[in-house]
């Protein structure tokens, strides 16, 4: 009964377009969202995905990279007397504030150790990849928001650093990684004596966990991460921050969807329940009319997820250019479960019209 | 052998003091190729006594065996079987599906009793150019007169080739020549074929297409005649205006 389902819908021109702009409405909605919530929670992953090493070594307590971690530079050459360890670089990065234009801007800011490459910024979008002294790179974004170019200098401490690069993918929700060179460091640092992780490369043939167990095992003072671990760890605390947000936010756009198909479904059903009643009395069964009423729901579910997806894809760029701070990433995979949600939208939202369809009495159709 | 036989058939609206007996013990017996006019002043229960035979319609009391199969013990499913398969229904306001063409609304019953779509519009086509529609195929309900309006759904009625067909006051809309002339063409292709014909109407010059002519008053049968139909069920129906 598809053609009828089709015939029903395509007859009223002006619901149809309603209810299709609702779910798009409603996809966009829930595709950019989703993407955002993606976009924040991975990007700090991502970061710390490119630092190059096989062991993130911080303080004991230190579960993940907002946590402080403080070490002393001599934990260097214990590191690398263990078993397994093939190198152990220091990794500084502490959290300043400085004013820029008036404004207070909070840097998680990055040694770059030019003889290691350590600290360098995983890519640039514009300027130098490698800060020298007195030099520093900052995040695109906040570049853009904040007005800055390159050439400016931003004050710190006592000094002032000349921007010579912006940096990709360094934007985490208020904040955002900076990248100095690590001479500056030790001049802007609060705690300049201290380094505030160490980066250990495993020997070739040797089991990261290993090597990860032994660190812990010798030295009780610190805490010894994997990689995946502590990227994971990192991830996942962005996302318990955003995904509450974001997934709220989703949901309400599901049902802005759910509200808008099932209305405008219900209101079709009612103004045709003659015809349905005539339908029964010809002799069709009620799954048979339920089947009619939700292959309506899905096909306006449809085509509103394509308007929808096709809308997000052309206005995410848009988007993304208008508020820098946006960073989204729209995958795949989280398309196909928006699909999967519209369409489980579409059979929710027939529940109501299909309760209506079975009160419908057919011995109605013998009234004038 | 009996269409339809309707045994001691009673119906009754709300309870106590206020109870109605719209339908009182009708007895009735209708056989293939019958076609019974009911006439009787308004509210005298015609409707409710068609929706029961209809079976869309539950009885207080008594029995309606259609084509051997008594509703009463079917299921609601078997129920909505039986509608489909033997019987057609005509309307006063002919209830075509307004979105639909005259051709989908005569292949709507003829899709859902599982004829191919390739069959089901094969066949449509056939019964709309019997009744003089082969140029209307393609319109909407909105785009036909009553008259046209009423033939599609003579051709729905006809579709499944149901052993009964249920008309209630099909004439009501049209003006007089155009409700005759779709009558005469339901009962003569009706009779032609061996279907059953009830109708139920107001309309006397009715009296000219049906058998029998069933008189009721106050939910019951008063008075049985027959009607001038003249037996010549021919399937030639040359002499219809278009």
């Amino acid at each position: 009964m598809l053609f009828l389902a089709r015939k029903n819908l395509f007859q009223e021109k002006t619901r149809l377009l309603i209810s299709v702009g609702g779910v798009a409405f409603s996809v966009l909605l829930m595709i950019l969202l989703q993407g955002l919530n993606v976009g924040f929670s991975n990007i700090l992953g991502q970061y710390l995905e490119s630092v190059p090493t096989d062991l993130w070594v911080a303080s004991a307590n230190t579960g993940n990279i907002m946590d402080p971690s403080f070490l002393p530079p001599t934990l260097g050459q214990r590191l690398k007397n263990i078993d397994g360890v093939a190198s152990a670089q220091p990794f500084g990065m502490q959290n300043i504030t400085t004013s820029v234009n008036g404004k207070d801007l909070a840097f998680y800011m990055i040694a770059y150790d030019p003889s290691t490459s350590v600290g360098k910024p995983p890519k640039v979008s514009e300027g130098s990849v490698a800060p020298g002294k007195d030099e520093i790179v900052i995040d695109r974004i906040v570049a853009k928001s904040n007005k800055i170019k390159i050439g400016e200098l931003i004050p710190f401490a006592d000094k002032k650093l000349k921007v010579v690069g912006l940096s990709e993918g360094t934007f985490i929700l208020s904040t955002s990684f900076a990248f100095i060179n690590k001479a500056d460091a030790s001049e802007i640092y609060t705690l300049p004596t201290t380094t505030n992780y160490w980066l250990v490369s495993v020997t070739p043939g040797t089991g990261v966990q290993k090597v990860q167990s032994r660190v812990n095992g010798q030295i009780p003072e610190v805490n010894a991460h994997t990689k995946d671990h502590f990227v994971q760890v990192n991830v996942d605390l962005v996302k318990s921050i955003v995904t509450p947000v974001f997934g709220a936010l989703v949901v309400l756009g599901a049902l802005i969807g759910l509200a808008v198909i099932g209305l405008t479904i219900f209101t079709s059903t009612i103004e045709k329940a003659k015809e349905y009643g005539v339908l029964k009395a010809i002799g069709l069964k009620n799954r048979q009319l339920y089947v009619i009423v939700i292959e309506q729901a899905l096909i306006a579910a449809t085509l509103g997820f394509i308007v929808g997806a096709a809308i997000a894809y052309a206005l995410n760029p848009t988007i993304v250019s208008a508020v820098p701070q946006f960073v989204t990433q729209l995958r795949p995979f989280d398309i196909a479960w928006i699909f999967g949600v519209t369409i489980l939208i579409a059979i929710i939202s027939s529940y109501i019209p299909i309760r209506r369809l079975n009160k419908i009495d057919p011995a109605e159709v013998f009234k004038a | 052998m009996s269409v339809v036989e309707v045994k001691n058939l009673s119906k009754v609206y709300g309870s106590g003091h206020t109870s109605v007996k719209a339908v009182d013990n009708i007895n009735l017996k209708i056989e293939a190729g019958d076609i019974v006019l009911i006439m009787g002043p308004s509210g005298s229960g015609k409707t409710t006594l068609i929706s029961m035979i209809g079976t869309l319609l539950k009885p207080t009391s008594g029995q309606i065996i259609i084509d051997n199969e008594d509703t009463a013990v079917l299921s609601d499913t078997k129920m909505a079987d039986l509608r489909l398969h033997k019987l057609g229904f005509m309307f006063q306001s002919f209830n075509l599906l307004s979105a639909l063409t005259a051709e989908q609304n005569v292949v709507v019953p003829l899709i859902v009793a599982g004829v191919s779509k390739k069959q089901s519009i094969a066949k449509a086509r056939k019964l709309l150019e019997q009744l003089h529609l082969e140029k209307r195929l393609n319109n909407l309900p909105k785009n036909l007169s009553g008259g046209e309006k009423q033939r599609v759904a003579v051709a729905r009625a006809l579709a499944n080739e149901p052993k009964l067909i249920l008309a209630d006051e099909p004439t009501a809309n049209l003006d007089t020549k155009t409700g005759l002339e779709v009558m005469q063409l339901l009962c003569n292709t009706a009779c032609g074929e061996n279907r059953a014909v009830i109708i139920v109407s107001h309309d006397q010059r009715l009296k000219s297409v049906a058998k029998r002519v069933i008189t009721i008053e106050d939910g019951k049968l008063i008075r049985e005649e027959k009607g001038n139909h003249n037996n010549n069920c021919s399937m030639n129906h040359g002499n219809i205006p278009r």
